[in-house]
């Protein structure tokens, strides 16, 4: 087997285990894995932004979170306050999200490595104390809740995400879109000039690229998939809180990656489900969990560097050697 | 001869038919009857399994010193109900899940104990935002919630027919003290708080009232979240104050009365609170900083201003202190204003419960009409007293005192009956009115 077909195979079985797991999984554990899947899909986004930047260009942001809660407060506000309808709330917390990092971004990528990290962390700060703060329009410390508008009507007929089915195929088809969406970017040109710029950015200006659109663009996307998990969560959860915006959501995003594997696809989904599932079923047991996830954590950084997806990536490989050393020597 | 032969066939085919007729009537009839026998088991069968009802308690995180005494009220609770032969004869198991003091874990944690846990009622946070984030996931699941936060909210404009509240909220809270405080401590107010949602609804509420009764409220003082120094602050208080209204949480709230101690403020104004700031908190742990300071409560900590045999068992129970409500043999003190809502909501759930006839989770909505409106006596199901879980906004109607800190003890200057809050607080909202 091939290292593409060993590939192909983890993806296409991601894939396969996805559409079914609202049959699958009740037939195998409780229902209620179909929705902490949901939040593992649409959490993986989130993680899957710092990847983008961490992996992709070399930018360590822990200022996700950031965007993540615009995309979440554009929805709840949207609904709330302006009265739009489901498709204009969601497109309008994109947007927001999308807006705000080009902002932030304008100024962040000027800078690079700790300089970078910090500013990230300040501008979430910034926003998360205004979020608390501003309780008429984001409802302070309590939060924003709402109820879900319909996301087609006719006449007596609603379709909305109260439907539980339709919820998670909504959730999979955006969440699968947008990793479609980096799948494509990532091998485009754009994508090499991202890595080019990781690798090298002195060598990478030297060749005629523009470093800092190329970080700029690279932050704008990267802020506009943490603003779509934002905007997913929000309706999926009927709430918005600024508690979402702080930078520990952050640091937990980036932690998923590095467990996941930066650098890869799919990782942020394997590293995201991970520790959400741990946390899940030590939580119940455990108050003081956290320990036990941070000894986890731990081991993986140890043991895989590269993270899990990094792990895979390295066996497929060794499998890939041994197969083709045994045809060298055959008979 | 053949058409006799033909009438005999004709009599054999027809005498056929008949049996095949009645034997197959009399099967079909025999499977309908076992058919529908296995349907009306279902429609009249009485559950003989355990009722599980979920706690959303805060057992970690922010709000962890509270939510340890809603957790050992929810278990007493049940201790008491399984003892005295369970909920209309069935055992009730207690399935808890921690919130960390954190919405988004808030949220999954209670679609954990309604889908994973099977909870078919919930008992929950006393964390405004937790339960805000809260009651849609348990509308949208059809789980009556039990929320024992204060943000008016939830029994208000985010409220719907699964929501209820025993306890008080800002609402209540300025309708039952804001009265009394204006006649006897004084009429211009300055209020300072957190720059967060909590303090900004106590001002809002607050505010209607005082100036209905001719106080004047100057500009609110919303000090900034991660302030540690408060003096700059409380250096901007009007010098026409007289009454100097607060709301701060856990360690800012001692650092406040602390830092306003030792300017001397309680010499020229009165300071007055709701039971929210000193909540977990013991006078005598502060060098005297609350003294002299007016709380509104939802129950008084020393049995002597509510003495009766429920009261004391249920201190009896908590295993606190009949004075200062600490824990024998630790340092902890109960969250005794709103931590007994944690108790008293099994026994109202236990009432509706009952009174309906609930068997299974689809006669849950007899559960929400029996919850609304209910009377609750002052019993041992009912320590804080009795209340009125009123009908339109599934607001708990109760009395509440105001107590002033004097040698480091609550001493209640004053009990408010509940028809005295009533009065001055209308229903904003009549939830009957969604469907269910």
């Amino acid at each position: 087997m091939r290292v593409t077909d060993t590939y192909k195979f983890g993806s296409w079985l991601l894939v396969l285990f996805t559409l079914t797991a609202p049959w699958v999984l009740p037939l195998l554990v409780d229902s209620f894995w179909v929705d902490i899947y949901s939040e593992i899909l649409i959490w993986s986004l989130l993680a899957a932004s710092v990847n983008l930047l961490l992996g992709y260009v070399g930018l360590l942001s822990f200022g996700q979170a950031l965007f993540f809660g615009f995309g979440m407060y554009g929805v709840a506000i949207g609904v709330v306050k302006f009265d739009l309808g489901f498709w204009s709330a969601f497109i309008f917390g994109i947007s927001l999200a999308t807006g705000m990092a080009a902002i932030a971004g304008s100024l962040a990528v000027r800078l690079t490595w700790h300089y970078f990290a910090i500013i990230t962390v300040v501008f979430s700060l910034i926003f998360y104390f205004t979020a608390l703060s501003w309780k008429p329009i984001t409802g302070g410390d309590d939060g924003l809740p709402f109820t879900i508008p319909p996301i087609i009507s006719f006449g007596d007929y609603k379709l909305t995400m109260t439907n539980a089915n339709f919820q998670y195929f909504f959730i999979v088809t955006i969440v699968g879109a947008c990793y479609w969406l980096m799948y494509r970017v990532i091998n485009s040109p754009l994508g090499r000039a991202f890595v080019t710029v990781r690798e090298n950015d002195a060598r990478a200006a030297l060749i005629g690229l523009n470093v800092y659109l190329i970080r700029l663009t690279a932050f704008i996307f990267a802020g506009f998939i943490a603003g779509v998990a934002g905007a997913l969560f929000a309706l999926f959860g009927r709430y918005a809180s600024a508690s979402y915006m702080f930078y520990h959501v952050s640091g937990e995003a980036v932690v998923w990656a590095i467990i996941g594997g930066v650098g890869t696809l799919f990782g942020p989904i394997v590293g995201t489900g991970l520790m959400i599932v741990l946390r899940e079923e030590l939580s119940s047991v455990w108050d003081h969990y956290l320990l036990l996830v941070g000894v986890a954590v731990i081991l993986t950084v140890i043991f895989a560097p590269r993270g899990i997806g990094g792990a895979f990536k390295a066996l497929a490989e060794k499998i890939a050697r041994q197969q083709f050393s045994r045809k060298e020597s055959g008979p | 001869m053949k058409s006799r032969k033909k009438t005999e066939i004709q009599e054999v085919i027809q005498d056929n038919s008949r049996r095949s007729f009645l034997k197959k009537t009399l099967t079909g009839g025999a499977i309908a009857s076992a058919a529908s026998l296995g349907l009306m088991r279902d429609v009249f069968a009485k559950e003989s399994g355990p009722i599980v009802i979920g706690h959303h308690a805060e057992l970690t995180g922010g709000f962890s010193s509270w939510g340890y005494w809603h957790d050992k009220c929810a278990q007493a609770a049940v201790k008491v109900i399984n003892e005295g032969g369970g909920i209309a004869g069935r055992k009730v198991v207690l399935e808890t899940e921690d919130t960390e003091s954190n919405p988004a874990i808030g949220a999954r944690k209670l679609r954990s104990l309604i889908q994973r846990r099977k909870a078919s009622f919930v008992v929950g946070s006393v964390h405004s935002g937790i339960m805000l984030a809260s009651i849609p996931v348990a509308t949208e699941l059809k789980t009556p919630y039990f929320s024992a936060g204060e943000a008016t909210e939830a029994t208000g404009s985010k409220g719907t027919r699964y929501s209820f509240r025993t306890g008080t909220d800002t609402y209540a809270l300025a309708a039952a003290g804001a009265p009394w405080a204006v006649e006897n401590l004084g009429k211009n107010w300055t209020m300072i708080f957190p720059d967060y949602a909590w303090g900004h609804s106590h001002h809002a509420e607050h505010k209607k009232l005082i100036e209905s009764m001719g106080g004047t409220v100057n500009d609110p003082i919303a000090v900034p979240l991660g302030t540690k120094d408060l003096v700059p602050y409380l250096s901007k208080i009007p010098e026409q104050t007289e009454v100097l209204f607060s709301v701060f949480f856990g360690a800012l709230s001692v650092a406040f009365y602390s830092q306003s101690k030792s300017m001397r403020l309680d010499e020229k104004m009165k300071m007055y609170s709701v039971s929210g700031t000193i909540e977990a908190i013991d006078p005598r742990d502060i060098d005297g900083a609350a003294e002299g300071v007016f709380f509104l409560e939802n129950f008084p900590r020393p049995l002597e201003y509510k003495d009766d045999e429920y009261h004391k068992r249920f201190i009896e129970m908590m295993n606190i202190d009949s004075v200062h409500a600490e824990e024998i043999g630790s340092d902890r003190i109960m969250a005794k204003s709103h931590a007994w809502q944690s108790y008293e909501n099994f026994f109202a759930l236990k009432a509706a419960i009952e009174m309906s006839g609930w068997q299974r989770d689809s006669d849950t909505p007899g559960v929400i009409e029996a919850l609304e409106g209910l009377e609750m006596q002052n019993s041992l199901a009912h320590p804080q007293g009795s209340k009125l879980l009123r009908a339109e906004d599934h607001s708990g109607m109760i009395d509440c005192f105001i107590s002033k800190v004097e040698d480091s003890k609550f001493v209640v200057k004053k009990r408010i009956p509940r028809d005295e809050m009533i009065a001055k607080l209308p229903p904003r909202y009549d939830f009957r009115k969604m469907s269910l």
